[in-house]
């Protein structure tokens, strides 16, 4: 055996440690909403099972074989190829060590989702979205309209009828700071996980001192129409009547 | 002062990654054959526990403390790709530890035409069976080749699953509303790679370069439920290690690469299409997701667009990690270089019809 490659009853604990890991951010808490889209949800928990389930069975195992003093053969990984990542008899593969540190990262780290410090390093994006072409649907009659800051970015950049104009809305983000003074509000969006996000700003004219950096607000506001529009990458703004705090909301991505 | 020997901690096995390797080849010659069999099988299993308890006392320690925000943006990153990925991966060891357990390797001989210049095509086709993301073809493929179908077969399939499935296909054409010829340019050109990476494997592959489990693993087991969960333990903390690798890799990318110097690149014709390409490699992006990054990526020609989306599934860093784990590095870097730069002229090709 191999010094340094984690035997059964380690390889168990290893198993149910990953898998108490992902249970922690998906069953017990929502934190794994910092993290990837909500529709995984029921995929983590599965995972985070199925882990569980088969390191507890490893570990009834590695436990009978402590008992009989033998060692495992049902697999024999037999090696004398010598080129690394080898495996020999009731040895689990030394890279399994690196499972360690996502788990350190989840119980320790905690880290928070991505906000200020991504945003601040992106351009906003706004792809013309298909209703561009076809028309936007009607705006939720409310006043003022609660909207997606994505949504706000699509129709001020895109939707020529102008559905915006003179309506009053409510946004919700972050704030991150502008260039040459003022500040945005910002969401990020991701498709799948962090690795894929991407932000959306809205530039917030008025409403009083700029919040501090990183800070959920919800601003309530009327469209600018002289900002640019019909560019991906164009900010739009919004005259601010009421910048209120927040707090973060349970998905901080859009 | 507990939570700087926690940074440590992350930082050294952040560069310790890239010797870790060197490291086992040497450990892998078992010049401690020699220590006793009872004291090693306890000794890594204690490590991890006191381990464990002396990080949950450091929890408490540490509660409350926030990092700077670039290794909040890091970690966050990092745990996304491992957590994103995670299911994928368990589902395609599952489904390779099944193969193992349950599938008699005849069925599976019989399954493949013997010559492989049509058994490349079918195999690639075959990818659109597997609804996932690149992290469950690497097993499976891995298996394929242990029971005894032909490499470039199975090879071709490891490219064209992730590209071509229809979940991922299903989110090109929500990316690209009112793109149709989007998607199917993401189907040809994918297609087109896998199998010309297939039959240049069958022409130019060289079986010393593969490591597959076949001799790794002489004898493939009785079958059955111990063998199912010896596997499946075996496979998933191997692919699990190397997948961390990756996830490390490309979360660095993505918070070191500025996304700024992406629109000051993107104007240059033909460098685009490079910059793109290699832009998919570095950042890992989950090819049910690419697409919408793509989207994102405006100011590039649809043929540079395209040729993030076919090169992402099949080389990116998580992915040539996972590669060089299962089938050896020798095998690595040659077929992810390969297939790169017939990714690239596929794009380059396909976007200029099609596009």
């Amino acid at each position: 055996m191999r010094r340094g490659s984690p035997n059964s009853g380690a390889r168990a604990v290893l198993q149910i440690l990953l898998g108490a890991a992902v249970l922690h951010i998906s069953l017990f808490s929502e934190m794994y909403l910092r993290y990837v889209r909500q529709a995984l949800r029921p995929y983590l928990v599965a995972s985070g099972v199925l882990l569980v389930l088969v390191g507890l069975v490893g570990a009834v195992v590695a436990v009978r074989e402590a008992l009989h003093g033998r060692v495992e053969h049902p697999e024999q990984y037999e090696h004398g190829d010598g080129d690394g990542h080898g495996h020999s008899h009731g040895s689990g593969p030394r890279i399994a060590w690196l499972l360690v540190l996502p788990v350190l990262a989840i119980f320790l780290l905690a880290p928070g989702a991505l906000g200020a410090y991504t945003a601040q390093r992106s351009d906003s994006t706004t792809v013309k979205p298909a209703a561009a072409n076809t028309g936007f649907a009607p705006l939720p009659t409310t006043d003022p309209a609660p909207l997606r800051l994505a949504d706000f970015d699509a129709r001020a950049v895109w939707d020529s009828s102008g559905s915006l104009k003179g309506r009053r809305v409510r946004l919700t983000g972050f704030a991150t700071s502008k260039d040459g003074g003022g500040w945005y509000l910002t969401r990020l969006t991701i498709t799948c996980c962090a690795a894929d996000a991407r932000s959306s700003k809205v530039e917030i004219r008025g409403g009083g001192a700029p919040p501090p950096q990183g800070s959920w607000v919800e601003v309530t506001g009327v469209w600018q129409s002289d900002s640019e529009a019909g560019r991906d990458n164009a900010i739009p703004s919004l005259a601010a009547e009421r910048v209120s705090a927040t707090s973060e909301p349970d998905n901080p991505y859009e | 002062m507990a939570r700087e020997s926690v940074i440590e901690a992350v930082q050294t096995d952040q560069t310790d990654q890239t010797d870790l390797t060197a490291r086992t080849e040497s450990a892998a010659t078992g010049v401690r054959a020699g220590r006793s069999r009872f004291g090693s099988n306890f000794g890594s299993l204690e490590l991890l526990v006191v381990g464990m308890v002396v990080l949950l006392v450091t929890r408490q320690l540490v509660a409350g403390w926030v990092g700077p925000p670039w290794l909040e943006a890091w970690a966050a990153v990092f745990v996304a790709i491992c957590v994103q990925a995670l299911p994928f991966l368990l589902f395609g060891v599952v489904l390779s530890a099944c193969i193992a357990a349950f599938v008699p390797t005849s069925l599976l001989e019989r399954a493949l035409p013997r010559n492989p210049v049509l058994a490349v095509p079918i195999a690639g086709v075959a990818g659109v069976v597997l609804p996932g993301c690149e992290c469950a073809s690497v097993p499976v493929a891995d298996r394929l080749i242990a029971r005894g179908v032909a490499p470039a077969a199975a090879l071709a399939f490891l490219l064209s699953s992730p590209a071509i499935n229809p979940v991922v296909l299903v989110a090109t054409s929500v990316a690209f509303r009112g793109q149709p010829e989007m998607v199917l340019a993401r189907l040809v050109a994918s297609l087109a790679t896998a199998v010309v990476m297939g039959l240049l494997w069958a022409r130019f592959g060289r079986p010393e370069w593969l490591r597959p489990r076949s001799r790794r693993e002489p004898s493939a087991g009785t079958g059955g439920w111990a063998s199912f969960r010896a596997t499946l333990e075996h496979d998933f903390l191997h692919a699990g290690g190397f997948l961390v690798i990756g996830g490390m890799t490309a979360a660095t990318l993505n918070v070191a690469v500025p996304r700024g110097l992406l629109s000051s690149l993107a104007g240059l014709p033909g460098i685009s299409v490079l910059m793109l390409g290699l832009l998919a490699v570095l950042l890992a992006v989950c090819s049910e997701a690419d697409a919408f990054v793509a989207a994102g990526l405006s100011g590039f020609s649809p043929t540079a667009r395209l040729a993030f989306m076919v090169v992402g599934p099949m080389v990116d860093v998580k992915l040539i990690a996972l590669q060089a784990g299962t089938f050896g590095r020798a095998f690595a870097w040659r077929f992810s270089g390969a297939t790169f730069v017939v990714a690239l002229l596929s794009s380059g090709l396909v976007g200029w019809w099609l596009l």
